[in-house]
């Protein structure tokens, strides 16, 4: 599929979310793997745009990109916000997520749900882009 | 994205549709925390919701607060499969009653 640039605002992730669907209808994928994919994008860059740009009151671009090879389906997310790995984040563990919600703290949600979502995430930071790649088996799932 | 409610005594009966993200998540909130002003027992038409993300997570941890504070209730009715699995892992589904119809969640919030 063509790679698609969007502003990184709010606004991007109605379009973005379209553009991850449309992906894995020609990726084959079921539906629930296909909605854990969009998920995980949908998270990822929510936080680019917030804490990436917005909180930096930097602007600029997401750019998305989507491979398919016969075993899988990549999609990467490339923007030149602030530097950051979502794996740094500390993720909640098995007793925060059964703690009474009155008690929780809700960080790091995003975070599990992309790892939850998808078959392999990576994140690497090169030449001033940050490159979040999301990777979907197309067989042998569940 | 669209929010409609309707108060029914000490009841908010509110409709969204469409897709909860960090862009719609705080209209939303607005919305639902405005009709809540009337009421404390919440029924949250779901059946329209197609996306929910952490930042849904965070309105619906939110709102729970707000009604068990004042000792009231939290129905979702119609709640996606995949929106469920969400919920599921999160530890979330346990705090809110769920119901497949709106008959079945207006008699839940009674």
């Amino acid at each position: 599929m063509i790679s698609l640039c969007l502003p990184a605002t709010l606004d991007s992730l109605d379009e973005l979310g379209k553009y991850i669907m449309a992906a894995t209808t020609e990726a084959g994928l079921d539906t629930k793997p296909a909605y854990g994919l969009r998920l995980a994008v949908d998270e990822i860059a929510t936080n680019i745009i917030t804490h990436g740009y917005e909180e930096a009151e930097r602007a600029g671009d997401i750019a998305v990109s989507s491979e398919l090879t016969d075993s899988s389906l990549t999609i990467v997310l490339e923007d030149t916000g602030i530097p950051f790995d979502p794996l740094s984040r500390t993720l909640p563990g098995e007793e925060e997520l059964n703690m009474p919600l009155e008690e929780r703290d809700i960080g790091g949600l995003g975070i599990f749900l992309v790892l939850k979502g998808v078959d392999n995430f990576s994140y690497e930071f090169s030449e001033g882009k940050n490159r979040n790649i999301f990777v979907m088996n197309r067989s042998g799932r569940g | 994205m669209t929010v409609e409610t309707r108060i029914d005594g000490d009841n908010v009966i509110a409709t969204v549709c469409g897709e909860i993200d960090g862009k719609t998540a705080p209209q939303v909130q607005t919305e639902l925390l405005a009709a809540l002003q009337e009421g404390k027992r919440l029924l949250l038409d779901m059946r329209g919701v197609t996306f929910l993300s952490s930042a849904g997570l965070r309105m619906l941890l939110l709102l729970y607060r707000q009604i068990a504070a004042r000792k009231g209730k939290v129905v979702l009715v119609g709640v996606s499969e995949e929106i469920r699995d969400t919920m599921s892992m999160t530890g979330f589904i346990n705090f809110f009653i769920l119901a497949d119809t709106l008959e079945a969640g207006l008699s839940a919030l009674s």
